[in-house]
């Protein structure tokens, strides 16, 4: 249980026909013609501290992407806050993001001290053990939804308690 | 002065984690780390300073709206001080959950004797009920300070950890910029030896505590 559940939404775009993706590679390096290979993205390691208060709430977790090509996550959005919002750590300054780079064949990650989501408004101060529901907004991937495990307000996820 | 300043600077650099704001940023801000030189030592989380620092002169009001003299209430006690705000999503909250319960497995004697302070670099909104409130969720024991934010970006700066004024992003949220690190002033003369950074666990202050409360550096 202590891993986030995520469930795949359908991909927007159908798979091309095989023959198309045959012409696709043949042309590759000689044209921009190319059908790029889809951004396979995937959802880990992700947990909310329990937070002091309802008003407030940070939010960790990691986008892996297995695919050959890069995608922005653009939004998250909660049932459970008023407003989810995506902060960079940069130069020791905090920072509102519009979107975040998933590079192809990496990730990207959020973590304590680092990037995190900060939720505010929350309905309820969420308890240890609850799950909080997220949605993840893609600009070329389909939307991804995550079960956030409440933990602890020390959790480290490097000792996992 | 010049040397203290150096000395402080050091774990500011060696720390690259040190200074950040819970909230969302203006993207125009420089970081308020303060490059420097000077000589300290690390041990796990904790750094120790070769050039300890005085503790801060602030006189304060605590969460019950009386007014706090740092220095005179804490004489004598194992103190640890941090400065931050309730409205921070990440990092203050899980510095003071780790204290808290990294306490609890202190000894009762040194739980009682033991000073955690937390200074708000927000006092705007952070009136002495709110800080009690959110205090209350981590440790009613831990004692919360608000006032003049001249005077508290004073003590701040005397003690080598940065804090700037509140700011409105341009979405209209509130963000304060703060140092994130926790400094330990030691029973035994009420100089500040050791400087945790917020990659501090609850296992680093459940090692350092037990030392910390006796005056003797990780």
């Amino acid at each position: 249980m202590s891993r986030a559940s995520v469930r795949r939404v359908p991909a927007r775009r159908a798979l091309p026909a095989a023959g198309a993706l045959l012409g696709a590679l043949a042309l590759a390096g000689c044209s921009g013609s190319a059908a790029p290979a889809k951004a396979e993205l995937s959802v880990s390691s992700s947990y909310m501290p329990r937070p002091v208060a309802a008003d407030m709430a940070a939010g960790f977790l990691t986008i892996t992407n297995r695919g050959g090509t890069a995608d922005r996550l653009t939004s998250v959005r909660s049932d459970a806050a008023g407003d989810v919002t995506m902060h960079s750590t940069t130069g020791g300054m905090m920072r509102e993001q519009t979107s975040f780079a998933i590079p192809a064949h990496g990730r990207l990650v959020f973590r304590s001290g680092g990037n995190h989501l900060m939720f505010e408004g929350l309905k309820h101060r969420p308890a240890e053990g609850q799950d909080v529901k997220l949605t993840l907004t893609f600009a070329r991937s389909a939307p991804l939804t995550v079960e956030m495990p409440v933990k602890s307000a020390t959790y480290n996820p490097a000792t996992g308690h | 002065m010049r040397k203290k300043t150096f000395t402080a600077a050091v774990l500011l650099a060696a720390a690259t984690l040190t200074l950040s704001a819970c909230g969302g940023g203006d993207d125009t801000k420089t970081s308020a780390v303060t490059t420097l030189d000077g000589g300290s030592s690390s041990h796990g989380a904790a750094t120790v300073l070769d050039q300890p620092f005085a503790k801060p002169d602030l006189n304060l009001t605590d969460t019950h709206g009386k007014a706090y003299d740092l220095r005179a209430e804490t004489k004598g006690h194992p103190t640890l001080v941090y400065f931050g705000y309730t409205h921070c999503p990440d990092v203050c909250p899980t510095t003071m959950s780790n204290i808290a319960v990294a306490a609890k497995s202190l000894p009762k004697a040194e739980q009682d004797d033991l000073r955690v302070v937390f200074v708000t670099t927000d006092p705007g909104r952070d009136t002495p009920s709110e800080l009690g409130k959110w205090l209350g969720g981590i440790d009613p024991r831990f004692i919360g300070l608000t006032g003049d934010f001249r005077a508290i970006q004073a003590g701040a700066r005397s003690i080598g950890i940065s804090v700037d004024p509140t700011t409105k992003d341009k979405k209209g949220n509130l963000v304060s910029v703060h140092g994130t690190q926790v400094m330990a002033f030691s029973p035994k003369d009420d100089k500040g030896y050791v400087l945790l950074g917020d990659n501090a666990t609850v296992d680093d202050y459940t090692k350092d505590l037990p030392k910390l409360v006796k005056g003797v550096n990780p």
